[in-house]
């Protein structure tokens, strides 16, 4: 019997763009278990990365409860949340969302130095992480210099090196090729067996997110259902 | 070979107009504080070489630099003037020429402090000789008489300097009967006759004669002759002449802080010049590589950029100019080091000034866009059309 | 605080960093030197010597007193010691290379100005040779002149009867840690130039400039201010005696609008490097909007946030500011004999270095303020999806 890690209950986000109203999120209740992977997929527009912002502490909404980790969201201050982001969350973005000026090893460092912890400490826990992600090599490269398989690794480190609870992914594949695309869900996966991080990955590749232990389809901000999945063996098809 | 259209540089200056606004007016301030001073320095170049005449002589001590060292005991004008042919004559048929105190008196100021103020002690022959140039709002002193005429620039400078009013030198009361307007320094002064003035401070020399000299009078030889003259020596020189001397210190330092600030803030200016062209031309690298695609040559490139600083700094131009033109005609005082007296005069904003004003903003633009626009326009197109 | 971050956003712009950089060099460097020559216009005022005072002309500065006045004078009830001071006006071989002399009572000049410390010749040579001076250092320097030396002067208000200069033998040079003795300046004997006048070898009428008084320790100056007026109260002279403070005050004031003018330039060069730099910090903010939209995501604060970019414009800025000091100070040193005759007690001191950098740091903080403030109010989201 697994814990909730993640519950929501009733959320709801509208934006509003030049007087028109856009319900994105429609009272979404949802709860996550501690240690799974889940995948969220739906149309566009039906609030999947807004849902993700939200429990990774980067968005609020406007009505509802986010308990997250142990902790109610959206009563937290922004300096609260960013601490809470810290020790809780790692992301990896679609875009990679790497420091351009700073080599990969730095990268990873980065998050680091939020924690209490000397500079030696620091760059062995970045190496580390970089080896997992088979960069041990790539560490004094600067993003440029690497291809976005490579990059979107880097990214993954950083986003575990902080010992998160939590990994938040938005379409962690979307400008990936297909081996990259391998590698990429397969450290996933890794990060959720082995280290037991729960994982929650936005994605509306559908061989993405049979990666993943859950799919959740959300639909007009609402929840649409969730299927429990087998993980097929990444690399397996085909 | 085609150009790229101006419309394209306006446009982006407009797209980035907190920039361009923020180097337009670091330009602009710029070009203000070299306007001021250059102004400054028209305005106390216009008061004293301006209304310095050509055919008034002043008769000095050898070794004076200024009316203030110099000084002819009484019996000695009578003979300089009469030893000296070359003076005009007057109405009466007498030779016209004038015998002057002078001397820097301690006033307050109205707005607190002390100030030297110029005193000069004239004879009639002063009036005859500087005619229309002088005007008198108000009676000209009498002759022997305890009356002053008091400048317009004094009026509001130190108490008393009214008609109907007093001011006490030394120990003497003074009357003042009229206000006397000059575009020159005599409008900073006090006049009185030379006489009751001698007597009131306690000086009984003249500290220089002027006169009126016949047309064609070689200055140089007459000076020559009389700098060595047995009786009474004396240097001449034409009113001018000593007066463009007198302010020739206080104009270099002014021309000089000018040239030191403007090349010091120029290059400050350039440099933020040169930051927002390189910003521009980064931002453009998109732009760039389709323009260069489709056929603009890198030179056009290239011009079209250093149009853009051109723009730039004409408008930064405009802007320091805008700052300075209010300053026209203010008024502002210091002390003539040469005399030790308090001069007023205004900023003079002539069109000669603007326009430097804005050349001098062009280049500063066109230093700082020189570099970026080269940037430009060595682009690689295929890589240049890449960057999004 | 990721102070490797600040480095590295600095170090991946180099030319803008180093623009910002030069142009806050350039900034200092004027705002340090235009501060030393404000400064250094009080420097005389506020070391003067409390317990000496001048005896001046109340009604100018060009008006002699009596000789008969010093008896007078150290009679008053709390006057020590008087000392003659009378300007000679002369200059060397030509009017350009002007300096001040002073006529003085050699054995009281030395009693009053402890000051002065004599580092070459002997005083004593000086107060026992009629024609002999002591000269400052500076003017030593200037005009290579050793002691020993005879050096002619021609004297502007003291003309010799004979068209000669004056000659003066240098016993001794002098030089002051006190901005309260000029270093750029001459004493010889008051009786010498007295004795010439007696003799007929000068046609002027012999006077005393000021005298200097130096009173008994623990007295009220006021009050032996208003005993010396009182006693010349109904002239021949009318006199004014102040606290030296207050003498050398009049000088300043006669300065007029210039320290206002130059202080209002200083203004203008640091509101033109405060929108450069301004406008270098606006564009590094707005490029990494997209950064810290990553930064924000990874946990890093508000805070941060705001100090990143405050610290690298308060970086670039106080690098600027540092060399700008380094250079003013160096370039001051250099220029100190030129501009020290002008600005006596002229110095890049260490108050000015602070000023400099202080000034530089605070344009950085003032220029990184507004983009910081916005970077820290974006919502992450937005952030994040702002263009790369």
């Amino acid at each position: 019997m697994a814990e909730n890690l993640i519950e929501v209950r009733g959320v709801t986000r509208v934006y509003r763009r030049g007087g028109e109203e856009l319900v994105v999120l429609d009272g979404l209740d949802l709860q996550m278990e501690r240690g799974s992977f889940y995948a969220l997929m739906g149309p566009s527009g039906s609030g999947k990365t807004t849902l993700l912002n939200m429990i990774g502490g980067l968005d609020r909404p406007d009505a509802g409860d986010l308990l997250v980790a142990g902790e109610l969201l959206n009563v937290l201050s922004n300096a609260e949340l960013a601490r809470w982001r810290a020790d809780n969350v790692g992301f990896v973005f679609q875009g990679f969302n790497l420091i351009p000026v700073l080599s990969a090893v730095q990268n990873v460092e980065l998050p680091l130095l939020l924690a209490p912890l000397s500079r030696k400490e620091r760059r062995e826990r970045a190496e580390y992480a970089l080896e997992l992600v088979g960069l041990a090599d790539r560490g004094d490269h600067r993003p440029k210099q690497l291809s976005g398989g490579q990059e979107q690794r880097v990214a993954i480190a950083r986003a575990f090196v902080t010992d998160p609870t939590l990994i938040l992914a938005d379409e962690p594949t979307g400008d990936l090729d297909r081996a990259s695309t391998e590698q990429v869900l397969e450290l996933l996966a890794e990060l959720n067996e082995k280290l037991d991080k729960t994982i929650l990955m936005v994605t509306h590749d559908p061989h993405a997110a049979e990666s993943a232990g859950y799919i959740v389809h959300l639909e007009k901000g609402k929840l649409g259902s969730i299927e429990r999945n087998t993980p097929a063996p990444v690399g397996a098809e085909e | 070979m085609t150009g790229v259209p101006l419309s394209y540089n306006v446009r982006s200056l407009m797209v980035r107009r907190t920039s361009t606004l923020l180097t337009v007016i670091g330009i602009g301030a710029t070009v203000a504080v070299l306007t001021g001073i250059l102004s400054l320095r028209q305005g106390f170049a216009q008061l004293f070489e301006a209304s310095g005449r050509e055919d008034i002589a002043v008769f000095m001590r050898p070794g004076a630099t200024s009316e203030g060292e110099s000084a002819f005991p009484r019996d000695r004008v009578d003979i300089l003037v009469k030893s000296t042919p070359e003076i005009d004559e007057g109405p009466d048929g007498r030779p016209l020429a004038s015998a002057e105190t002078f001397l820097a008196v301690r006033m307050r100021k109205l707005d607190g402090g002390e100030t030297n103020i110029p005193i000069r002690g004239v004879q009639p022959a002063t009036f005859v000789l500087r005619g229309d140039d002088l005007e008198i709002e108000g009676e000209r002193p009498t002759p022997g008489s305890d009356e002053v005429l008091v400048g317009r620039a004094l009026t509001t400078r130190v108490p008393g300097a009214r008609v109907g009013e007093v001011i006490v030198l030394n120990t003497t009361p003074f009357r003042v009967v009229g206000i006397l307007d000059h575009g020159g320094p005599f409008a900073s002064e006090i006049w009185g006759d030379a006489d009751r003035m001698m007597a009131a401070l306690e000086r009984p020399v003249f500290n220089r004669v002027i006169a009126r000299m016949r047309p064609g009078t070689d200055m140089e030889a007459l000076s020559k002759r009389l700098e060595n003259d047995k009786q009474v020596p004396a240097i001449v020189t034409t009113e001018r002449e000593y007066l463009s001397g007198q302010t020739a210190f206080l104009s270099n330092m002014l021309l000089g802080l000018g040239a030191i600030l403007g090349m010091v803030m120029g290059v400050g200016a350039v440099f933020a010049g040169v930051n927002t062209m390189l910003a521009s031309v980064a931002a453009r690298t998109h732009e760039i590589g389709v323009l260069l695609s489709i056929g603009f040559r890198p030179l056009s490139i290239f011009l079209a950029f250093v149009r853009e600083s051109l723009l730039l700094g004409f408008l930064g131009g405009v802007i320091g100019v805008l700052i300075t033109i209010p300053l026209d005609g203010i008024r502002t005082g210091t002390t003539n080091f040469q005399t030790f007296t308090e001069i007023a005069f205004a900023f003079r904003v002539t069109p000669g000034i603007l326009v430097t004003a804005i050349l001098f903003a062009m280049l500063l633009g066109l230093v700082g866009g020189a570099w970026p626009a080269w940037r430009a326009a060595r682009m690689d197109p295929t890589e240049a059309i890449r960057h999004v | 605080m990721p102070w490797r971050l600040v480095w590295r956003y600095l170090a991946a712009h180099p030319f803008r960093s180093l623009f910002t950089m030069m142009s806050m060099v350039a900034a200092t460097f004027l705002l340090c030197l235009l501060q030393a020559l404000l400064a250094s216009l009080d420097v005389a005022v506020l070391n003067a010597a409390k317990n000496r005072l001048i005896v001046q002309s109340a009604v100018s500065l060009f008006v002699t007193l009596p000789h008969s006045y010093q008896g007078k004078i150290e009679a008053v009830d709390g006057v020590e010691d008087t000392c003659k001071w009378t300007w000679f006006g002369g200059y060397y071989q030509d009017p350009e290379n002007f300096f001040a002399q002073f006529g003085a009572d050699p054995g009281s000049l030395r009693r009053m100005y402890p000051e002065m410390e004599i580092i070459e010749g002997s005083y004593e040579e000086f107060e026992r040779k009629r024609t002999g001076c002591v000269i400052g250092d500076l003017v030593a320097q200037r005009f290579s002149w050793e002691v020993g030396q005879t050096v002619p002067l021609i004297g502007t208000i003291y003309p010799r009867v004979d068209r000669k200069p004056w000659e003066y033998e240098i016993c001794a040079i002098y030089t002051s840690n006190a901005a309260t003795l000029d270093r750029n300046t001459m004493f010889f004997h008051h009786d010498y130039l007295d004795e010439s006048i007696d003799s007929g070898s000068v046609e002027t009428i012999k006077g005393v400039g000021v005298y200097a008084a130096a009173i008994t320790p623990g007295v009220e100056p006021t009050r032996v201010m208003a005993d010396i007026d009182a006693l010349f109260e109904n002239g021949p002279q009318v006199v004014q005696t102040t606290t030296e403070a207050e003498f050398n005050r009049q000088f300043v004031s006669m300065l007029g609008n210039v320290p206002a003018l130059l202080s209002s330039i200083g203004a203008s060069v640091l509101f033109a490097i405060l929108l450069a730099t301004l406008n270098t910090m606006i564009m590094a903010g707005r490029e990494r909007t997209h950064h810290i939209g990553i930064l924000k995501a990874l946990g890093f604060g508000d805070g941060t946030v705001f100090g990143l970019l405050i610290a690298e414009s308060m970086l670039v800025c106080a690098l600027g500011g540092a060399l700008g000091v380094f250079f003013a100070t160096g370039i001051g040193k250099a220029l100190e004999p030129f501009l020290i005759s002008m600005f006596p007690g002229f110095a890049i001191l260490p108050e000015t270095q602070v000023f400099g950098l202080a000034l530089a740091a605070s344009v950085g903080l003032l220029a990184g303020i507004l983009p910081a403030w916005q970077a820290m109010r974006l919502r992450p989201v937005d952030a994040l999806r702002a263009e790369v």
